[in-house]
Order: C-alpha cells, then structure tokens, then sequence
C-alpha cells in the first residue's frame, strides 16, 4: 500500500507535479504524453530525487527507510539500461540485486544464487549467463533487468516504459512477463503505449498539468482516449494475446 | 597468451629492477656482508624496489576507484588537482619549516594530506554548484584547481631560500629514490589498507560501477560509501604524494591497460590493477636510473612522458564513441 501526500515535484525550478493525492493499493498503469512527469513520479516513489509532501509504503515514510529497506520495498527498471562498467556479466549483474539481503562480508549466500540463476532461467537469459550485460540488445537488456527486479523481491516493481526500445517479438515476450508478475508482485507500469495499458488491465491513472486523474477500464473508451490525448482513436485492439 | 607474456614480463622487471643502476650489481657481492653491493642491494635498490611497486599500486588503484566512481574514464586523483593538492600542502611545510611529527605522521606527509584532503572537499563543495554534464565541469574543475596551485607554488618558489626552492624543484618532479626501510615499509602499510578498505566495500563498488541510480535502488547508501571510498583513497595518495611528489598517469593508464586485458566487473579487477599498477611504475621507476647515467631522471618525467600520449588517445576514443 502507498499513501501519497500532496506531492510536489521540481524539475530545474519548474513544478512537474502539484499536491498529488494519492492510494495505490493494487496493480496500477500511469499513462500519460511524453513529459507529463510520469518517471519523475516513479522516481519520486523509489525516493531516487527530491520531493514535497509525504510518500508512505506500508505506512512507513521513504525518506526515513534505511537505503536496503527500501531496497526490499520498492524497485524500479528504467526503460533503458544504463552501464558504465559494460564488463559485468548478466549473472554478476542479477546477482547483484541481492545486496539488501547480503550479511555476509566476503560473499553472497548459495540462496542467493540460486534465485539469480532462477530468475534468469524465468526471463530466458540462462545461455547468456556469462555475457556481459554490455553486449547485450535491448530486449535483453530489458529481460535482464526484470530478472534483476525479481532477484531483488521488493513486494512492488515500478516498470518504466519498459516496451519502449523494443521490437514487436520482444515487446510481446516482456509484455507477458510483466502481465503474469501481477500474480506474485505489485506492479507499477509506467507507459504511454495505450496497447500495453489496455493489455495490463490495471487501474489506471492519467497524469497531465502537474496532476492526476484517476480510471478503470473507461480509460480505452474512443472518446475518453480523444479527450485526453487531443487526437482520434479506432478501437485499440488487445495485441499482446 | 597476451597475459602471459605479461605476467613474465612483470616478474622479470620485479627480478631485474634492483640490479640496473649507477652501480653494476652482481649477484655473487649481495651475500658478502663486507662487500659494498651487500648494502647497495639491501639498504637502497630492494627498499626502493618496494616502495615504487606499493606507489604504484596505491595510483592504479586510486585510478580505478576514481575512475568508477565518477564513472568517466579521465578521472583520477591527479587530473583532479587532489596530488597537485598535496605537493602544494608540502611546499607549505617544506617553506614553514615543518619537518617534525604531526599525530605521528612526517610533518610534509601531514600537510600533503591535508592538501589532497582540502582539494577534496573544495571539489565536492564547488561540483554541487555544477548543473548538467558535471563529470565533464568537475574534470575542468580539477584542473583549474591544479593551475591554481601551480601559481600559489611559485608564489613559495618566489619566496623561498635556495634550500628550500632545490627541496620543492626535486619534489615536484617526483622521485621515489628513497633509502632505508621506514618509507618502504609505511607506503607498503598504506596500500594494504586501500586495497582492504576496496575489498570491503567491493560489492558496493560494483554496484556503483553500473550507475549511481541503480546502485541506490538496489540499497546503497551511495552518498556515504562514495565519500568514505574517496576521502580514504585521496587520504593515500596525498601521503604517498608528500613523500614521492607527484607521480602522474600512473592512475589513468593502469586500470584501462588492466580492464583491456581482463574485461570483468570491477571487483575483480582490484587486485589485478594493483599488481599492474606496481609492476608499470617499478618499470618506469628502473627506465629513469637505466637511461642515464650521469644522474637519475626524475620519475614523474617517465610516467607523464608514457601517459601524456595516452590521455590524448584517451579523449580522442571517447570522442568517437
């Protein structure tokens, strides 16, 4: 459960968004047009940039939690993966994702190896294990990431815009992993690919002029969809089945 | 293959380098205790062959931590002005006459830490005032701040004794001609507990070496291990900087050399940059008594001759990218 407080985000000194009130207690899609202050939410939940107002998850305020408690939370897979070290192989890089649980000093635990190696079989990256994540193509990179979440088995995984580089193949196969994580994780989708939203079948918030509005499935209704976006909508086709 | 001929590489130069000098040294005079070689070999060459590995060792390392924690290729202690730092905090001890212990430590050491820790904490002060493309701004930075210090250098030049000015003029061309055992034996303590304090935080290192981001998001406290890891490594450098004087490059060419070799994450790379980092100064440290004869080049000369072309090769591959 987050509790969002008249949350106020900045961004260079312009207000991005204004006293946003909100729940979120089940699975939800943030659509929204490009530069609506969609990811500067989900960064604002992940406690990544700095914010007024109050945001809670379990009645715990996230600027108070300690980084790895927050860590066991919350985690969020940017759109596009970001590496300076290139070097690190996929299984070095999963297995990272355990730092929140690591005690011991000199090494991660065999549990935590057997989850990185789980994972990677689940997102289907197990013959690129010793790759490095550098070479990698984006619909990997992307896989590697949602394994990386997964590894990291915080209760809610914010995905942001994660079918934007892809391929139709691609988008199709992480489409249907994150659609079948919604059974075990809360999920968070971040998207302004109204096929994707429509597919998740999540509750659905709608941000524009520094504030949100809330719907369910009347979202994908032609005329809503007109309102919103300014432009004219045929029927959106449920592609992803 | 290529690392093998390395690694014999880098153990012949460990091998041979106490033996090249003014003094032809043969191994049958080391043992006899009453021959000059015996205290040649002992008390000069091995002190000064463990002293320039351990240097090294602390720039490779300090290298590549900069270098992943900043996550841009050209940042080292020495392009950030943090051993310009230090050899003007020991031109400020060398021109007050401060050679006695401070908290144990050699009054110029004490006062090269302090510049490298100053430099420190003016960079991270004045970076906070930088808005987009920092890392590029901070690199600017640094080096203004190095030019900075090279005139408050010659302000003390300008006002020092003879004496005084031929300490500093040796000092700032750096040497690691040393003789006896204390420097050796401290540096070597000092690049111990760098690379222990590495080794601790290695995970976390690796983390940041993705991104700062993705670091915090999987529980790093990245503010806090960043500046622990910064602070202590420019505490290691400023110290070894006060005894050796600036030693550049050694920082910047190590760990990419390293990282071409052994393309793996960066944990794995700690002790190889070390080991690295110890063996190319020992090689460049034995090319300054080889070449001449007369007198010894200073190293600082050696190394920035070797990295000087290197960062050029540096910025231009970035460029391309």
């Amino acid at each position: 459960m987050i509790e969002i407080k008249k949350l106020t985000c900045k961004y260079q000194n312009e207000v991005i968004l204004q006293d946003i009130d909100l729940d979120i207690d089940t699975h939800l899609s943030i659509i929204g047009s490009n530069g609506s202050g969609k990811s500067t939410f989900a960064k604002a939940l992940c406690g990544l940039i700095d914010f007024g107002g109050e945001i809670s998850i379990d009645s715990k305020n996230i600027n108070s939690l300690r980084h790895i408690e927050r860590a066991k939370l919350i985690s969020y897979i940017p759109a596009k993966l970001e590496i300076y070290d290139s070097h690190v192989s996929v299984y070095e890089f999963v297995l990272l994702s355990r730092f929140a649980y690591k005690r011991d000093l000199f090494d991660y635990t065999q549990e935590d190896k057997e989850k990185t190696l789980k994972n990677i079989e689940f997102v289907g990256l197990a013959h690129l294990k010793e790759h490095t994540v550098g070479s990698l193509s984006s619909g990997e990179q992307q896989l590697c990431l949602i394994a990386s979440a997964l590894t990291q088995e915080s209760k809610i995984i914010i995905f942001d815009e994660p079918t934007a580089n892809l391929d139709p193949q691609n988008t199709k196969r992480v489409a249907s992993i994150v659609k079948e994580l919604k059974n075990s994780r809360q999920i968070i989708l971040i998207t302004h690919d109204l096929h994707l939203a429509c597919y998740m079948d999540n509750k659905n918030i709608f941000i524009q002029k520094r504030s949100v509005k809330k719907f369910g499935r009347e979202l994908f209704d032609n005329e809503v969809l007109k309102g919103l976006f300014g432009v004219e909508f045929n029927s959106l086709a449920v592609v992803y089945e | 293959m290529n690392k093998f001929i390395i690694w014999i590489f880098l153990i012949i130069v460990i091998l041979v380098s106490p033996f090249i000098g003014a003094v032809d040294l043969h191994l049958s005079d080391i043992f006899d205790a009453s021959n000059l070689a015996n205290s040649i070999f002992f008390d000069i060459r091995l002190p000064r062959v463990l002293f320039a590995f351990f240097a090294g060792a602390i720039l490779a390392v300090s290298g590549l931590l900069f270098q992943t924690l900043f996550r841009n290729a050209l940042m080292t202690p020495y392009t950030l002005g943090i051993s310009s730092g230090a050899v003007l905090g020991a031109g400020i001890a060398i021109k007050l006459g401060i050679s006695t212990l401070i908290f144990g430590i050699f009054g110029i050491s004490f006062f090269g830490f302090l510049g490298s820790l100053l430099t420190l904490v003016l960079l991270i002060y004045l970076a906070r005032f930088l808005k987009n493309s920092h890392q590029e701004s901070l690199l600017l930075l640094g080096i203004a701040l190095s030019l900075f210090y090279t005139s408050l250098l010659m302000v003390i030049f300008y006002l020092g004794s003879a004496v005084q000015n031929d300490m500093l003029l040796r000092f700032t061309m750096g040497s690691l001609s040393i003789i006896g055992w204390e420097y050796p034996i401290f540096i070597s303590v000092v690049a111990f507990l760098l690379i222990l304090i590495i080794y601790m935080y290695r995970f976390e290192l690796q983390l940041l070496s993705i991104s700062d981001e993705g670091a915090k998001l999987r529980g790093v406290d990245t503010k806090r291990v960043t500046l622990i890891l910064l602070a202590f490594s420019s505490f290691c450098v400023g110290i070894l900087v006060s005894i050796s004087g600036p030693v550049g490059f050694v920082g910047l060419v190590v760990p990419h050399i390293v990282a071409k070799i052994y393309p793996q994450s960066v944990n794995r790379r700690i002790l190889k940059t070390a080991v690295f980092g110890g063996g190319f100064l020992l090689f460049c440290d034995t090319l300054t008594r080889a070449v001449s004869t007369q007198s010894e080049l200073p190293i600082g000369i050696i190394t920035a001759l070797i990295g000087g072309p290197f960062f050029i090769y540096l910025i231009i591959s970035r460029s391309k990218k």
